[in-house]
């Protein structure tokens, strides 16, 4: 139901289109509403990657050329009509979108956006070489319909609508599914997200080889408006700009952003063009740019969502009295832990785990199981190496030496979505949560490892935001939650996956005292339902009535291994949290 | 496009409203004793100053062909240059078009739009509005399309080549006393310097017993000639043939050879196209060594055109007169013609006069006549052959255009 209604505003929006476009007798107003969709699409395809994955890509322009020239020679050449050949641009641009994110996707960053940027380049020349320099598409005045060669420029207008509400509906449908939540969550940490069990390279590697093979199919309708193709007008870095500005302009990493950009900046562009660039040439690229530069300073996200804020901000002053009602977690109330015998089933054992970074031994030589059903505490100074444990148990670090078996199987040095596929779960130290997104579809992400279909990764997660309490907050964005509630929902996207074992890094940190004993009660009540829970911790006092046992690390190697009180009377641990001093004061 | 049916005043309307009173204002002021003429040429952007030269000589063959009584088949109606700028990229060039076809409906014929890539846009879009389409662009590919309403002006690119060879052949063995036997080509790789060298390499070389013997292709813009001029003094070649399209390019080309002891006319250079001898040359290059390097063009301010390269200086201080400027101008001339053959101000009128006038020897391009053949190319259109001299290029061929007569740099 709610799939159907969000297709509706893209449907009505290409209707309005449609009939403002069928209104209109001036060919030259035409051409202009025909590029509208022309380059909305392109920026589409931008967006599909660049939008969603945050890897920005300079070289777009080398799938839509790749488009155009095949569209144009597939015609002189084979005689294939162009009905044809932007499919087969397509399926081009997707094998292109393969071959040349297979090796680009070992960048990050900025390094990926430049490496991005030679692809169109290095291709432009070699057209260029090949003899294409300009290529004109045949004139077919027998079978014009056959060759996509109308007399009517409606028919074009009317084409590129049809190509983009299909890019429309197809952006809008990845964006709801497992697809788009591994894009979005790849964003936000592509190390968090390969531990909530997303294989990020393979969907990154979906995104572009679907990008480019709608970018190449633009490229071909492209060429087939332009009906003159240059390695300059397809390849060239005008082009692959007129993705990031319409995107950019718009607003990235949603759907509606480079429809904004196309249906302001392209009639913008071309107004000036003709209306300023008579009387003063030139101007036009001045006006432009200054409106570009100064939307960048005004909405730096792009018009979609600076308009979205702000719609937002008024209802929520119109509805402010009707939130403040509690919102009180539904959890059972803190009680001391009952101790759980250890010695169930052992869920996770590490053999003589080592670790080092050159000469600096972060972890050596740490053997410990974790029993089903209990919760174990891992504390220790600053850079004792309880977080470098943990990246080695979820496989972020390949540890130099020893063994980690879960189930008793040995996963050590296996990628982080395959760890957690076989049932390991973790939150972070620093939060990275989706602001924009409601805490449910945050919480989606992590369902995603187990859930076979999106409506049972929806029901996953709506079951883990019940179960940290955050039920009657679910539809709000993260973006105005306390630092508790951010908690309990990184808690919960880790629960959403249902894992069998539990690490969670410092959950309790920059909590106040009554927050951390909610979030406390929640993690005993995980643990009464039969999750095997590790924690690191710094703050003692909330870790004492929480865990089972504790397993202390100092200098990256364990000190001991036990009880809560035991442990906390060691002078041994006293030691290395406050120095020998302290230790004979201790024993009194 | 009506602005009544909106009710809140938004920019888009205010300026739809301002452009339809704009047609409207534009509808009244047009009488029967003016006939309008456009010329679609870039205007802004990187090939601004090419078509700021094809503006100046349009506006001065307007002003002209007006003093001289207008066009007199029309009862004396004035012409009246309608300019719209192509831009700096092909899809620009295409809008505009679209913009010219759909907004002056008025015009009897064009002139554009100096890329070749544009004008293959832009006659895509006039054709289909049968609007009559001169241009100096001399790709091969715009008429053999079977369009019928684009008119070549200049010889082809193939053809020039074929036209020029034998002549700077003949010009070096009269200049040497022996025949060149080798050559060398250096080009970019841009759309019409590949072509003419692709004529030469495919049979023009051979047809005239010349020996290709280094045959280099580069990217524009180069930043280092120095490995191409090696090749060129360790193949020591009687003649080197250097198309470039940037003008940085033939700067860093000469410079190297003079360095390398090969310039000023020790290995004679002939390039192809404009790019050598636009005025632009000399801000960066020293007449020095520019001295005696010889280019090819489609036309140039020749023997006859005195009256013209005056006023050019004089009027828009350009020191010479380049094909876009004379060309331009025999345009606009030859569109005047047209409208006193078909004796009425219509396109088509004047589309079916250009595919059948006959006007006699070419006055303002070189050679030939002014009649189109059935692809709509000029009947026996001849280039030009260019020699700096002092710091100015001069027409030194044809020998009855000649302004000065050509010397053959010595070895």
């Amino acid at each position: 139901m709610l799939r159907m209604r969000s297709f509706l505003p893209p449907l009505l929006f290409t209707l309005a289109y449609a009939v403002v476009s069928l209104g209109v007798t001036n060919s030259y107003y035409q051409l202009i509403l025909t590029l509208v969709p022309v380059w909305a699409v392109f920026g589409l395809s931008w967006n599909l990657l660049s939008g969603y994955t945050g890897l920005i890509s300079f070289g777009h322009a080398a799938f839509f050329g790749i488009g155009a020239y095949a569209t144009a020679l597939g015609q002189i050449y084979f005689d294939i009509s162009p009905w044809l050949l932007i499919p087969i641009a397509a399926v081009l641009g997707g094998i292109a979108g393969l071959l040349i994110g297979f090796p680009t996707f070992r960048l990050q960053g900025h390094y990926f956006a430049l490496a991005m940027l030679a692809y169109p380049l290095a291709i432009l020349y070699v057209f260029e070489w090949l003899g294409f320099q300009e290529v004109t598409l045949p004139i077919k005045r027998d079978a014009p319909i056959a060759y996509m060669q109308f007399a009517d420029p409606h028919l074009y207008t009317l084409l590129g609508l049809a190509l983009m509400l299909s890019t429309i509906v197809l952006t809008q449908i990845i964006e709801r599914s497992r697809f788009g939540m591994a894009l979005l969550a790849i964003k936000q940490n592509e190390a968090a997200a390969e531990a909530a069990g997303i294989n990020t390279l393979a969907w990154k590697l979906r995104a572009i080889t679907l990008s480019g093979a709608i970018a190449a199919a633009i490229g071909g309708f492209y060429a087939q408006v332009l009906l003159v193709v240059t390695p300059a007008s397809v390849f060239g870095m005008l082009v692959s700009a007129q993705a990031l500005t319409v995107a950019m302009f718009g607003g990235v990493g949603t759907v509606w952003g480079p429809v904004i950009g196309s249906v302001i900046l392209i009639p913008l562009a071309e107004i000036l063009h003709a209306e300023a660039g008579a009387r003063i040439p030139g101007i036009q690229g001045v006006i432009f740019g200054i409106a570009i530069v100064c939307v960048i300073l005004l909405a730096p996200e792009g018009l979609f969502w600076k308009l979205r804020d702000l719609l937002r901000k008024r209802n929520a002053k119109a509805t402010a009295s009707d939130t403040v009602a509690t919102v009180a977690a539904n959890v059972t109330t803190l009680r001391p832990a009952s101790p759980r015998p250890a010695t169930g089933e052992v869920v996770l054992e590490v053999r003589n785990l080592s670790r080092s970074f050159g000469g600096l031994k972060a972890v050596q030589d740490v053997s410990f199981k974790l029993h089903k059903n209990e919760i174990l505490g891992i504390i220790g100074p600053n850079g004792a190496g309880k977080t470098t444990l943990f990246n080695l148990l979820n496989g972020f670090l390949k540890p130099s030496q020893g063994e980690v078996l879960i189930g008793g199987r040995d996963m050590s040095g296996q990628r982080p979505h395959v760890i957690c596929e076989a049932g390991i779960g973790r939150t972070f130290q620093v939060m990275r949560p989706f602001l924009r997104m409601s805490i449910l579809d945050n919480v989606v992400v992590g369902a995603y490892v187990r859930a076979r279909t999106d409506d049972q990764a929806r029901q996953f997660a709506a079951d883990a935001v019940a179960r940290v309490g955050l039920s009657a907050v679910a539809n709000r964005v993260a973006g105005e939650l306390s630092t508790k509630e951010l908690r309990l929902m990184e808690l919960a996207r880790a629960i959403a996956g249902q894992p069998r074992i539990l690490l969670l890094d410092e959950t309790l940190a920059g909590l106040g005292h009554g927050e951390a004993d909610e979030v406390v009660a929640v993690i005993q009540q995980l643990a009464r339902d039969g999750m095997t829970i590790a924690i690191i911790e710094h703050t003692m006092q909330a870790m004492v009535r929480l865990v089972d046992r504790f397993l202390v690390l100092d200098h990256g190697a364990v000190i001991t291994e036990g009880l809560p009180e035991v442990v906390t009377r060691d002078s041994r641990v006293v030691e290395a949290y406050l120095g020998k001093k302290w230790a004979g004061h201790a024993a009194n | 496009m009506t602005a009544k049916s909106k009710i809140t005043i938004s920019r888009r309307t205010l300026l739809a409203g301002a452009s339809g009173t704009l047609i409207a204002s534009r509808a009244w002021a047009q009488q029967p004793a003016e006939v309008k003429v456009g010329l679609l040429v870039p205007i802004s952007g990187l090939y601004a100053r090419p078509g700021t030269v094809m503006r100046e000589g349009a506006e001065m063959a307007i002003d002209h062909i007006n003093a001289q009584g207008g066009v007199k088949a029309l009862g004396g109606a004035k012409l009246k240059l309608v300019v719209l700028d192509s831009g700096d990229t092909t899809e620009k060039a295409k809008n505009a078009a679209q913009r010219m076809v759909a907004q002056e409906t008025d015009l009897v014929a064009a002139s554009g739009a100096y890329l070749s890539s544009f004008t293959l846009a832009v006659t895509e879009v006039t054709e289909r509005a049968n609007l009559p389409m001169l241009t100096l662009s001399y790709s091969d590919l715009i008429t053999e399309r079977g369009f019928k309403y684009v008119f070549q002006t200049a010889a082809t690119a193939g053809s020039q080549a074929k036209q020029a060879l034998p002549q700077l052949i003949k010009l070096a063995e009269t200049a040497s006393g022996k025949r060149p036997k080798t050559v060398a080509i250096l080009t970019d790789n841009t759309g019409a310097s590949i072509a003419s060298a692709k004529a030469m390499r495919e049979g023009l070389l051979a047809e005239n017993q010349l020996q290709l013997i280094v045959d280099e292709t580069f990217t524009p813009p180069l930043a280092d000639a120095t490995s191409l001029v090696q090749k060129i003094r360790s193949a020591k070649p009687d003649l080197l043939f250097f198309l470039p399209t940037v003008i940085s390019d033939a700067k860093l080309l000469l410079e190297k050879m003079n360095e390398f002891g090969l310039g000023q006319g020790k290995v004679p250079t002939i390039s192809f196209g404009i790019a050598i001898a636009e005025p632009d040359m000399l801000q960066t290059v020293s007449p020095e060594l520019l001295q005696g390097v010889l280019t090819c063009v489609a036309s140039w301010g020749a023997k006859g055109h005195e009256a013209l390269i005056a006023e050019l200086k004089t009027r828009y201080k350009e020191p010479w007169m380049t094909q876009n400027a004379i060309s331009t101008y025999g345009d606009m001339w030859v569109i005047k013609d047209a409208l006193e053959k078909a004796g009425k101000a219509d396109r088509v009128a004047v589309g079916e006069a250009l595919r059948t006038m006959d006007g006699g020897p070419s006055k303002y391009y070189p050679l030939g006549e002014i009649k189109f053949d059935e692809k709509g190319r000029r009947v026996g259109a001849g280039m030009t052959i260019v020699q700096w001299q002092t710091g100015v290029p001069v027409t030194v061929f044809p020998p009855e255009l000649a302004l000065a007569k050509p010397f053959w740099p010595k070895s």
